[in-house]
């Protein structure tokens, strides 16, 4: 019966399938050549290649041959194990073999694509591929899997918009979810927006419906003022380990009544106002901030830095002040996780060409959000913050931070306080996608309460693919704003204050040499702050760009490659408000599938530890980024085990160990190298 | 003939697709195929702010829809001041001045010198330098207690056969600007 076939006492008897891939692989390799060569390889019973071995047909030739030729080892010459592996696995478990006897060469990434032009070498490179995966296949073992729990919770970092869509939409299938926020509120960059493109509602009066929501639903906790310290375990069971800042404010207690923010003596720079306001040391950032508690900002508290004042615990009728409170960090849970931790915008002191930071009245698109916001620092009126008057002709500028591969001036960008030059960072090579409607929708705005204002918009190409968005951009036009093609250089502020720009009108051939009152820059979206570090903590990759890579461009769109994380929002890439929320509630969705499994099959990779040669150095424990092997006191002294939940099989505790105790699982010594030696025959 | 000339509207009716790999080819030119026509390297120049015959840009899309007579043959690719303002700036790292260099060899090779480098070049192969010493310099700088300069440079010269340089100019080539 099949499963005596697997026992390693009988001889290997193994299938190899080439597969073309329609022309993606037989394009370029000579899959003929390949699956001829393996023919008379040891071992090998029989060879056969497929125009595509996934279709149900070339997966009913496997079944067959397997028990035709009573198959025990099968590999297979195809994609990356990545795609299909799952599938072929689940194939040899149909047919009676254990799963871990799939052996897959990857010809088509590593051969195929990559060696396009070398048709020769390809075909070489893929004989090399497949003789040693027939090598290694020779050596599998049958693995048994084990079942590991789930726990029925989500937990999701970043309370933007997708973060709060996410949470919501998690707590209405009744799923437990843990809102971590960094900031003391929720609500992250569409909380800053006065209107939202193309409709124009004001950002907030739909946010904050929203926000008051996730506040109610008995089943979302939000942990705000909060940052993910560490994260162990695997798909279903994760553990992480959230800091929880200290807001010297007890949130239960405090009604938001303010008489604190009214005594407090220190005034500081509002960052929520883009540093175009002041605030108090006892804050709420805005209004309608959740949770609606204040803050004490530890950094300007006289109290906190000084020792004395206490003025708003002395007027605090609740008693809600509590200044000794101290950050700590709280254990948390939960099957998976969702990524939502959003973006930043670029800073233009990169390129210090346009002035920001050195011109007042050059500001970002951020900012003029600000300056013309009811809430903001000037009550809504388009004040210029050089000199407070209102601009006649104002003009934007696109592709400020995107769509550029030089170098910006790193350190170049003056710091307009100190004049102290700052790490601006280096402009995007790719096209940040929603400030062409952001500007249309400013440039519209300012059109709307200063119809008089004259408005142009400098640009490269304008991109208004989305509903509503190309009828918008139409409508500004008609409305007068004028759209002009070319980039300007550089932006110079004359001795009167006005801004001068020369640039090539595209359009026309004349080199225009127009002065301005007030410049915004389009900044592009950068990844978030701090993402390098937060990636390594969650194990996740980054893409070229610098965001966070997805399981798969196209079918993955909000999963990651770690099983049970997924993503939301812009910390995948630049996206408006609609995308962002769809993806969150496919990043819910794809949560909700893992929450409801009883149970997550285990893959079992990992040490096999021989106690008689392990010398309890504890190398292995050190090195191991999991925590997942810990050297143990046992009655024959001290021993390594172990901890199969928390390994990812990654193997670096078996290529560190002195006494050779350790050997992985799938994965060991003689397997690979027999798999190199193999390759260095073809070679 | 590439284009033809109707009235005063520049009609083109043949292009060459090769033009742009060729000049990608030559030091300097690597970058030329990456233009997206946003136009920041004219907005900036100095020289395209003082002559409208001067326009990066332009040159650049000129070279990559293949206008190679038009191109080689025109004065305008020998106005650039090197001044890299627009290199410094270009978000597609075209490296303008390096392409014009490019165009520049690219066109001497052709026999296309323009008159103004064509006289430098001569100076510097008679005088070592662009300008020439005479009498009256050289007896000043013995007042001042300096060595006199020898008034030729027939090193140079060598250079200027040994580079081929020498030949270019004697022969018919470079006369066509
Ligand atoms: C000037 C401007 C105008 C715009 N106008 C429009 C518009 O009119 N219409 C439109 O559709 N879109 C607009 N957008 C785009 C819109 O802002 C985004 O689509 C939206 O904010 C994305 O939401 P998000 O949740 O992914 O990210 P964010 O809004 O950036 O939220 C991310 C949240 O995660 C938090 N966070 C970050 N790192 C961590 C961490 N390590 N731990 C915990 N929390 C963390 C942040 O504090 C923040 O609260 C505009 C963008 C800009 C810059
Ligand atoms: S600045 Fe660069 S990309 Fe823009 S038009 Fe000039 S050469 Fe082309
Ligand atoms: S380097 Fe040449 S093309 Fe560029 S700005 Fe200076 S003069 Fe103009």
């Amino acid at each position: 019966m099949p499963s005596m076939l697997q026992d390693t006492g009988f001889d290997a008897r193994i299938g190899v399938y080439v597969c073309h891939c329609g022309l993606n692989i037989a394009g370029v390799v000579d899959v003929e050549a390949v699956r001829e060569s393996a023919r008379f390889l040891e071992g090998v019973v029989v060879v056969r290649d497929n125009r595509y071995t996934c279709s149900e047909v070339g997966q009913k030739g496997i079944a067959d041959d397997i028990k035709e030729f009573m198959l025990n080892r099968v590999v297979i010459a195809s994609c990356s194990p990545r795609l299909h592996e799952k599938t072929f696995r689940t194939l040899l478990e149909k047919s009676g073999l254990n799963p871990h006897l799939l052996e897959m060469a990857n010809i088509r990434e590593h051969c195929s694509w990559v060696h396009y032009d070398n048709h020769e070498a390809a075909t070489e490179k893929a004989k090399g591929l497949v003789h040693s995966s027939v090598a290694r296949a020779r050596l599998l073992q049958p693995l048994s899997r084990t079942k590991g729990r789930v726990v029925p919770e989500v937990m999701v970092v970043g309370g933007g918009v997708a973060g709060i869509s996410a949470s919501l939409y998690l707590g209405g299938m009744g799923i437990k979810t843990y809102l971590v926020e960094r900031e003391p509120s929720i609500g992250g960059h569409m909380a800053m927006l006065d209107k939202t493109f193309p409709t124009l509602d004001c950002s907030l009066c739909i946010l904050s419906p929203k926000m008051v929501e996730v506040a109610e639903c008995e089943n979302i906790k939000v942990l705000s003022y909060s940052e993910i310290e560490k994260v162990e375990g695997q798909v279903g069971d994760f553990r992480v380990q959230v800091r929880r800042k200290p807001r010297y404010v007890n949130e239960e207690k405090c009604v938001g009544c303010g008489d604190c923010v009214a005594k407090c003596p220190v005034k500081v720079k509002d960052d929520f106002n883009r540093n175009m306001g002041t605030r108090k040391a006892i804050y709420i950032p805005f209004p309608q901030a959740i949770p609606p508690a204040y803050v004490i900002d530890d950094q300007n508290c006289r109290y906190l830095t000084q020792g004395k004042c206490k003025i708003c615990q002395a007027v605090c009728e609740r008693g809600a002040i509590e200044y000794d409170q101290t950050s700590y960090v709280e254990t948390i849970e939960v099957g998976a996780i969702i990524v939502a931790t959003g973006f930043q915008p670029y800073d233009p002191r990169g390129l210090p060409q346009y002035g920001y930071g050195r011109f007042p009245n050059v500001i970002t698109s951020l900012d003029f959000e600000r300056l013309i916001c009811a809430d903001g620092p000037t009550y809504g009126k388009l004040k210029r913050p050089g000199d407070s008057q209102v601009p006649k002709r104002v003009a934007f500028i696109q592709c400020v931070g995107s769509r550029s591969v030089a170098s910006g001036c790193r350190g170049y960008g003056l710091d307009a306080e100190t004049g102290s030059s700052v790490g601006a960072t280096d402009p995007k090579a790719y096209c940040s996608r929603v400030c062409c409607m952001i500007t249309a929708k400013q440039a519209f705005m300012v059109k709307e309460k200063y119809p008089d204002a004259e408005v142009y918009v400098y640009y490269i190409d304008m991109r208004t693919a989305g509903k509503g968005f190309e009828e918008f951009y139409q409508r500004g036009r008609h409305e007068g704003i004028v759209f002009l093609r070319g980039k300007p250089g550089e932006i110079e502020e004359r001795d009167d204050g006005c801004l001068r720009i020369i640039s090539e009108d595209l359009d026309s051939g004349c080199i225009l040499d127009l002065c301005f009152d007030m410049v915004v820059l389009a900044q592009g979206l950068t990844p978030p702050d701090g993402l390098v570090e937060f990636a390594q903590k969650m194990n996740l990759s980054r893409s070229e760009d610098g965001f966070l890579m997805e399981g798969h461009p196209k079918l993955r769109p909000a999963e990651t490659a770690i099983d049970g994380i997924y993503l939301a929002g812009c910390v995948q890439f630049p996206k408006d408000i609609p995308d962002s929320v769809a993806q969150a509630g496919a990043a819910a969705a794809a949560a909700a599938v893992t929450c409801s499994k009883e149970s997550i099959e285990i893959d079992p990779l990992g040490p096999v530890i021989d106690e008689a040669l392990c010398i309890g150095c504890k190398l292995c424990e050190m090195l191991c980024p999991y925590g997942a092997i810990k050297v143990e006191l046992t009655d024959k002294g001290p021993k390594a085990k172990s901890i199969e939940v928390a390994c990812k099989g990654c193997g670096v505790c078996g290529a560190s160990c002195s006494t050779r105790a350790i050997t992985m699982k799938h994965y060991t010594d003689s397997q690979l190298t027999a798999q190199a030696k193999a390759i260095l025959e073809v070679v | 003939m590439e284009s033809a000339q109707k009235k005063d509207v520049p009609v083109v009716t043949v292009l060459d697709p090769k033009f742009k790999y060729e000049v990608a080819r030559e030091p300097g030119g690597e970058n030329i195929k990456y233009c997206f026509q946003c136009g920041t390297c004219t907005s900036g120049c100095k020289v395209a702010e003082f002559d409208s015959k001067y326009n990066p840009r332009k040159i650049i899309r000129m070279v990559i829809l293949g206008m190679r007579e038009r191109v080689l043959s025109g004065d305008f690719i020998w106005l650039c001041a090197t001044c890299y303002t627009c290199h410094e700036r270009c978000p597609q790292d075209v490296r303008i001045p390096e392409v014009m260099n490019a165009l520049k060899n690219i066109a001497v090779r052709e026999g296309y010198i323009h008159p103004a480098f064509r006289a430098q070049a001569e100076l510097i192969a008679g005088y070592g330098r662009l300008y020439e010493v005479d009498e009256l310099a050289n007896e000043k700088r013995t007042d001042w207690g300096l060595t006199e300069i020898p008034q030729g440079c027939p090193e140079v010269a060598e250079i200027y056969g040994i580079t081929g340089l020498a030949d270019l100019l004697s022969g018919g080539a470079g006369g066509k600007l």
